[in-house]
């Protein structure tokens, strides 16, 4: 079979839906623009991912390492470049805004901005996925409670937005969209949850256009926590970042999709690192058998692992079990946006999307989670037109 | 598109992890005869709050449940038990979901807060890089919906929804349409949420805690009492599970989900009413088919006056009985509406409304002729129940279940 997406709305049956715009922010800057054409690498097993600096400092915002701030540790660290939150979300309100929220509120307006009307805002739903919300959130409200006169006396203000659903509740606030609105969490595979909930909630007839992404914010307990763990991969900044989809079901929208989603397929296994491998690699011959297409059809393959100490051998091991010698091309999101853990696949997904080469292609996104879950995703990637948004 | 093949789906199984201990029997008749399972705070040191009740599980011992308790916080010790507990009852044998496409679908609130809280602790005062690895490898969500998995041997999907008050509803939804697609085999879904000290002083904070104990739709219900519990449900194909001969409690009908969008808390009426029309529809059910109304409840003014008005609007002048089971477990958040989802089944199967437990005068601002069944459970026949689920962030979602002929 060819890989390049026909045009003509073929196979929507088996596909999990056209992706028909989308709001990126990482540490590369803002759009899927900027994420064009940094992190190839070959498959070599073992190859150390490429670190590619000068991406990180494209859009003015250099990994930060700061060594005088008592507060983050010794680590390359990569916040999202090119986002002024006052600019895009306005000024008011938005000093009670956790990270997390602004960074979803800007990729749902931008995604949504990039489609314009299609389906009505009853129908139009959100889903994010996310690790445990905002952190810093969460944590600043509990040291309150520690801290102040009596234990209660928290900021009112700040308790929505401890709460995981408040970046996915406040998105729909600020997009006016009252179809279904749903966060889910699962460490770096949390955006191919929430991805996959958005096909099965296409497909299921709950929405007829969705919204689908995941978030990460910088915070310093979390970042002190990968510098304690050794979890980060040598030259990895930790990092930050949002990627927001539109979702319609295949062949409904109008206009050239920036992709089609053939599959998307999630598993766990409790058995440790090796069964990870194993499952991942089940995993992936069941999405690229869903997608109709074979491994030899896969053109780019891009994986999840690579910023995580251990953990990109695991994935490799999958990916060398499921091709063979003959593997496809990596393409490394790491030396481009760091490692943005729960916004992960997500912005793997732009990534390749940034990427599709000039004659399209098919790629095919894996991740794996420190818990025992592994997943992926099998995109199909038209002709590139030339500039991307 | 093709219309995707469909199933019916069943509930064969039912597990519960409450203020009234460990197993679903425990709940269902704490419940029926409107015992309270609320009492003081364990969990976390309450010196200083004003409000000191919570309805928490009392004397649980996880390694006499769990494999390896010490991986899991405590929501993934309510669920991952709860789960077990589903699966017994269903009469399933331990290694038929291991080897099926078993699906693990759990909602949440806070997530693992109680890990969070120690965290918050440690960087209390000694900074953020007194920070654990290890503990902070135990925060994520997502190790709820894993606990089960890992706990019951597993490999099928997870999915943890952390859309807080309304997430088991979510989850329920979601396994509901894995099963009932061919996405899953079977499926546990449900919800669970840990007592803690943020969600406690929060709510606080907001001025929502009631003095002792809460009344729902009581005129001098004067808020929420905070909860913790797990709770699970074994989904499976109806026709497997009669021809296995299993007991169903009852069938999932279908659900429902809308976001209001207007305001992170307070909730919307024309919204929640929306959504009880899409599950009804989805469903293929009429409002005059429904015998009960499991409510959201919380005890809230806020929060009974918007679902009332909702549910007087779908239903006109002839309104279900409609009762709210937070009146004994207190709101026990993420794993709210699944409670409400397996009391709903329990009263399917068996026939009865469960009580307004608290309930001594009803709120005349809701109007007149609301049945909220006051006191203890009255038998009445119940095919169908729609059960409630509203969350901050706007978000409703409502299930509905209903009797299998025999």
């Amino acid at each position: 079979m060819t890989a390049v997406l026909e045009l003509d709305g073929t196979r929507p049956d088996t596909a999990v839906a056209d992706i028909t715009g989308c709001g990126v922010l990482s540490a590369a800057g803002p759009g899927l623009a900027v994420l064009r054409g940094s992190g190839w690498r070959s498959p070599r097993p073992g190859a150390k991912p490429r670190m590619s600096l000068a991406a990180l400092g494209r859009a003015g915002a250099p990994p930060r390492t700061p060594p005088d701030d008592p507060d983050w540790p010794p680590l390359a660290l990569a916040p999202v470049a090119g986002f002024d939150p006052v600019e895009t979300l306005g000024r008011r309100g938005i000093a009670r805004l956790s990270r997390s929220e602004q960074l979803a509120m800007a990729a749902c307006l931008a995604a949504l901005d990039a489609v314009g009307e299609g389906s009505g805002v009853d129908r139009t739903g959100i889903v994010l996925g996310t690790s445990m919300g905002s952190a810093r959130a969460v944590l600043d409200l509990l040291r309150d409670t520690f801290q102040q006169a009596r234990p209660y006396l928290v900021n009112p203000s700040a308790f929505p937005s401890t709460m995981m659903v408040s970046a996915a509740g406040r998105a729909a606030i600020r997009t006016g969209l009252t179809g279904v609105n749903a966060t889910v969490s699962g460490g770096p595979v949390a955006g191919l949850h929430a991805l996959r909930y958005a096909g099965q909630a296409l497909r299921n007839g709950h929405a007829d256009r969705m919204l689908a992404g995941a978030v990460e914010e910088l915070s310093p307990e979390a970042a002190w926590a990968w510098y304690h763990g050794k979890a980060l991969a040598a030259g990895t900044p930790l990092a930050e970042g949002c990627a927001v989809f539109t979702l319609d079901a295949p062949g409904t929208a109008a206009g050239r999709p920036l992709g089609r989603i053939l599959a998307c397929e999630t598993a766990f296994t409790a058995d440790g690192p090796a069964a990870v491998s194993g499952l991942l690699a089940r995993t992936v011959r069941t999405a690229l058998a869903r997608a109709g297409v074979t491994a030899a059809d896969v053109t780019t393959v891009v994986p999840g692992a690579g910023g995580r100490r251990g953990w990109a051998a695991v994935e490799e091991r999958a990916l060398r079990a499921v091709f063979g010698a003959g593997s496809p091309p990596r393409l490394e999101i790491t030396g481009t946006v760091g490692e943005v853990h729960a916004a992960g696949a997500a912005l793997q997904l732009a990534a390749a999307l940034a990427d599709p080469g000039p004659d399209g292609g098919l790629a095919l996104l894996t991740s794996v989670g420190t818990d025992g879950s592994a997943g992926c995703l099998v995109v199909d990637l038209p002709a590139s037109l030339g500039e991307v948004p | 598109m093709s219309e995707p093949f469909v199933r019916r789906v069943a509930v064969t199984g039912l597990g519960a992890v409450s203020g009234f201990g460990t197993g679903k029997d425990a709940l269902v008749a704490g419940i029926k005869a409107g015992r309270s399972g609320i009492g003081p705070i364990e969990q976390f040191d309450a010196t200083g709050f004003d409000h000191t009740l919570a309805g928490e599980v009392r004397g649980f011992e996880p390694a006499a449940h769990l494999r390896r308790p010490g991986r899991w916080g405590r929501s993934g010790w309510f669920a991952a038990t709860a789960a077990h507990e589903a699966v017994r009852d269903a009469g399933l044998g331990p290694g038929s979901l291991a080897t099926a496409r078993t699906a693990s679908s759990f909602g949440t609130t806070n997530g693992e807060s109680q890990v969070l809280e120690r965290l918050a602790e440690q960087v209390a005062g000694r900074g953020p890089a007194a920070v654990s690895p290890e503990l902070a490898g135990q925060a994520d969500a997502g190790r709820i919906a894993a606990a089960v998995a890992a706990e019951l041997g597993l490999t099928g999907e997870t999915m943890t929804f952390g859309t807080a008050c309304a997430a088991a509803n979510y989850a329920i939804g979601y396994a509901f349409d894995l099963v009932r697609t061919g996405e899953a085999d079977y499926a546990l879904c449900g919800g669970a949420d840990a007592s803690n000290r943020a969600t406690h002083a929060g709510f606080h904070r907001l001025g929502a805690l009631a003095q002792d104990v809460p009344r729902p739709f009581d005129r001098d219900r004067d808020g929420i009492v905070t909860a913790e519990g797990g709770v699970a449900l074994l989904l499976e194909p109806l026709d497997d599970a009669l021809a296995r001969g299993a007991r169903v409690y009852a069938e999932v009908l279908g659900y429902g989900m809308t976001c209001d969008a207007r305001h992170m808390t307070n909730p919307d009426a024309a919204s929640i009413a929306e959504c009880i029309r899409i599950a009804q529809r989805q469903a293929g059910i009429k409002p005059e088919e429904v015998d009960y109304v499991c409510a959201h409840g919380t005890g809230t003014r806020a929060n009974e006056v918007a679902e009332v008005a909702a549910v007087r609007e779908v239903f006109g002048a002839r309104v279900p009985p409609i009762s709210s089971v937070k009146s004994v477990l207190g709101h026990t958040m993420g794993a709210a509406a699944g409670f409400g989802a397996l009391i709903s089944c329990v009263a399917v199967d068996e026939g009865f409304l469960p009580p307004s437990a608290t309930l001594r005068e009803p709120d005349p601002e809701l109007g007149p002729d609301l049945d909220c069944v006051p006191g203890v459970a009255r038998e009445a026949r119940v095919r169908v129940a729609q059960n409630h689920g509203f969350a901050f962030g706007g978000n409703n979602a409502v299930t509905l279940f209903g009797k299998v002929a025999a």
